[in-house]
């Protein structure tokens, strides 16, 4: 309904609108950052602002629970899965696009059928590997059975289709080698996508609590979001602690979001309106 | 990069040596591909067979070797699982929680997107802060749910006496059969309406004007033209959501974990059984808890083969619709 003539009165009730949206669908992460700031038990005090905010439940929660060691190895998992994902995604969305292969098409189609597999399917069955791999607390079980994202491949793929062959070609005349057509044609004219695809899968490893959960059973693996679950069926009480490693756990991912939204929203929707 | 030309000369170029250029770019092709390919293998086709397998075995409970004393039972544990009271009520429950976020998600998506869509200033920051709890963890936003949820002293709880209702004070929103699945997944439509908002908003602004100003001259009044030209033309938009809602509650298990570990239990013919008992937190709590790898394999099965069936239905309904 495009808006031809706005009358200040339904400015101002649009404007009221949109924002007692944003109050209710802002209000946990509000709820949550107040009560990381107020004093230890009190978390149920129903002052909006705390009247002593404290620190104090930040510095505990990354001294003396160890959060500041979770959040390391999110880092780490969740960036080392991202960049390989990405470049695996990126390798194969690249010759969905451009080359002619071996059943190239049948092949691309049993990938995107794997889409349709429910998420909780996996999750024996890949604790079954990973525990014959031996590969049960350690950094690689957390990262390597999720780099191989067939989403990330569809957003290449359908990116990389839109770059013009005549460069590929011109390229090759010139003597390049396929490496060389990869890192020098293709990923230059890709870096949107590769950026969006970075985003995304780091975002999903900083989330993937489940597998995490399941994969490691030692404190000093742990991933925030494994040592936030931990946290909470230990201490169900200290809800200012619970609050404070929620806003450690949250605070990565909503910088980058503030930094890069327009990449998560298309990213995220591509696959959809394609549909 | 030269430009050289408009491509014929490539195209015959490779057809003097297309044998030799044909076995090398299937050998290129497969390199580039060999990362990601190994990876799907192992990790992601391999787990769909290997868990037919355990599904058709049991685990001794007693066993120090987790699958080197797995004992073969054939279809023992889906058989189990037919007269499994816990898992028909887990289906029933995954049901119920469709029946209640499918409708909520679209209609709370569906008026953040009319909000938006009006030429308004600040509009570009609102839409950023509906979108923002979409890329948020789910655990994180259960944990703080809880703490709103809590019974007696949480917020929710004081604001409700405050206009006088005072039913969820003593055992808070989580805590009775009758809220807890409302209040798990209206903290899941909050968290997630930003993503439908965006599909709704680009289908809603590719709907031509003239459309709308043609019923303006017929009379129409704005609620008319909500239903008679918005909802028809974003259709395939709500199909999409009913799905993705559909495949949502038979993966739901974060959520559960993180507000209710599946309960509160409710007395069913002398059995207690979970009001947020969904299938995804059965087939963890089967596994991590109980440690019955067989039988939640077997379930997953069963939650593959629905969500299949959600698959064909729509491909038959949307093949119906756009063809």
């Amino acid at each position: 309904m495009a808006v031809e003539k706005t009358s200040t009165w339904r400015t101002i009730a649009l404007y009221v609108g949109l924002t007692l949206a944003a109050v209710v669908v802002l209000f946990p992460f509000f709820w949550m950052v107040v009560t990381a700031f107020k004093q230890p038990g009190t978390a149920f005090s129903p002052e909006i602002f705390p009247s002593a905010p404290t620190l104090d439940n930040f510095k505990r929660v990354l001294g003396d629970f160890g959060f500041g060691r979770y959040f390391v190895n999110s880092v780490i998992v969740a960036t080392t899965a991202a960049a390989f994902a990405t470049l695996f995604a990126s390798l194969a969305g690249y010759v969905f696009a451009k080359k002619q292969f071996f059943m190239r098409d049948r092949l691309f189609g049993f990938l995107l059928l794997s889409l349709m597999i429910p998420g909780m399917m996996y999750v024996v069955p890949q604790f079954a590997i990973i525990t014959k791999l031996g590969w049960m607390n350690t950094y690689k079980a957390m990262i390597i059975p999720h780099l191989a994202n067939v989403f990330g491949l569809f957003l290449m793929r359908q990116y990389m289709m839109t770059i013009p062959s005549e460069l590929i070609e011109a390229a090759e005349i010139d003597g390049a080698s396929e490496r060389q057509v990869f890192t020098t044609v293709m990923v230059p004219l890709s870096i949107p996508i590769i950026a969006t695809l970075f985003l995304l899968t780091f975002q999903f490893h900083w989330n993937n609590f489940l597998w995490q959960l399941i994969v490691t059973n030692v404190e000093r693996l742990y991933t925030v979001p494994v040592g936030l679950a931990m946290f909470k069926s230990a201490h169900e009480e200290l809800y200012t602690l619970k609050m404070a490693g929620s806003c450690i756990s949250i605070l990565p991912i909503a910088v980058l979001f503030f930094f890069a939204q327009r990449y998560f929203i298309e990213g995220m929707t591509m696959g959809a309106v394609k549909e | 990069m030269t430009n050289h030309g408009t491509g014929g000369d490539g195209a015959r170029a490779g057809r003097t040596w297309s044998l030799t250029k044909h076995a090398r770019d299937n050998l290129t092709a497969y390199t580039f591909l060999a990362p990601f390919l190994i990876i799907f293998l192992v990790f992601l086709v391999y787990p769909v067979v290997y868990s037919l397998y355990l599904a058709m075995h049991q685990v001794p409970a007693d066993s120090f070797d987790v699958f080197g004393g797995l004992r073969f039972v054939g279809f023992a544990n889906f058989m189990k699982l037919f007269t499994d009271v816990k898992f028909w009520w887990s289906v029933a429950m995954t049901l119920y929680y469709a029946a209640l976020i499918i409708p909520a998600g679209i209609a709370a998506s569906l008026i953040l997107a009319l909000l938006l869509n009006n030429r308004l200033k600040a509009v570009a920051i609102y839409r950023s802060a509906f979108f923002l709890p979409y890329v948020l963890d789910m655990l994180v936003v259960g944990i703080v749910w809880t703490l709103i949820y809590s019974p007696h002293v949480g917020i929710l709880v004081r604001i409700f006496e405050s206009v006088g209702i005072s039913a969820f004070t003593e055992k808070g929103f989580l805590g009775m059969p009758g809220s807890a699945m409302p209040s798990v997944v209206f903290a899941n439509v909050l968290k997630g309406a930003g993503f439908g908002m965006i599909l709704y908003l680009s289908a809603i602004q590719n709907i031509s004007p003239s459309l709308y100003e043609a019923a303006a001259i017929d009379g129409a009044t704005s609620w008319q033209r909500f239903t008679r030209i918005t909802l028809p033309l974003v259709k395939p938009i709500t199909f999409f959501m009913v799905i993705i809602g559909t495949i949502a509650a038979l993966n739901a298990f974060v959520e559960v974990y993180a507000m209710t570990s599946g309960g509160p239990n409710v007395d069913v013919g002398g059995r207690a059984l979970g009001a947020t008992w969904v299938t995804g937190y059965y087939v963890f709590d089967a596994f991590y808890n109980q440690w019955r790898l067989g039988y939640a394999s077997a379930m997953s099965y069963i939650l593959l083969a629905l969500t299949v069936i959600v698959s064909l239905v729509n491909r038959k309904f949307l093949g119906a619709d756009n063809t």
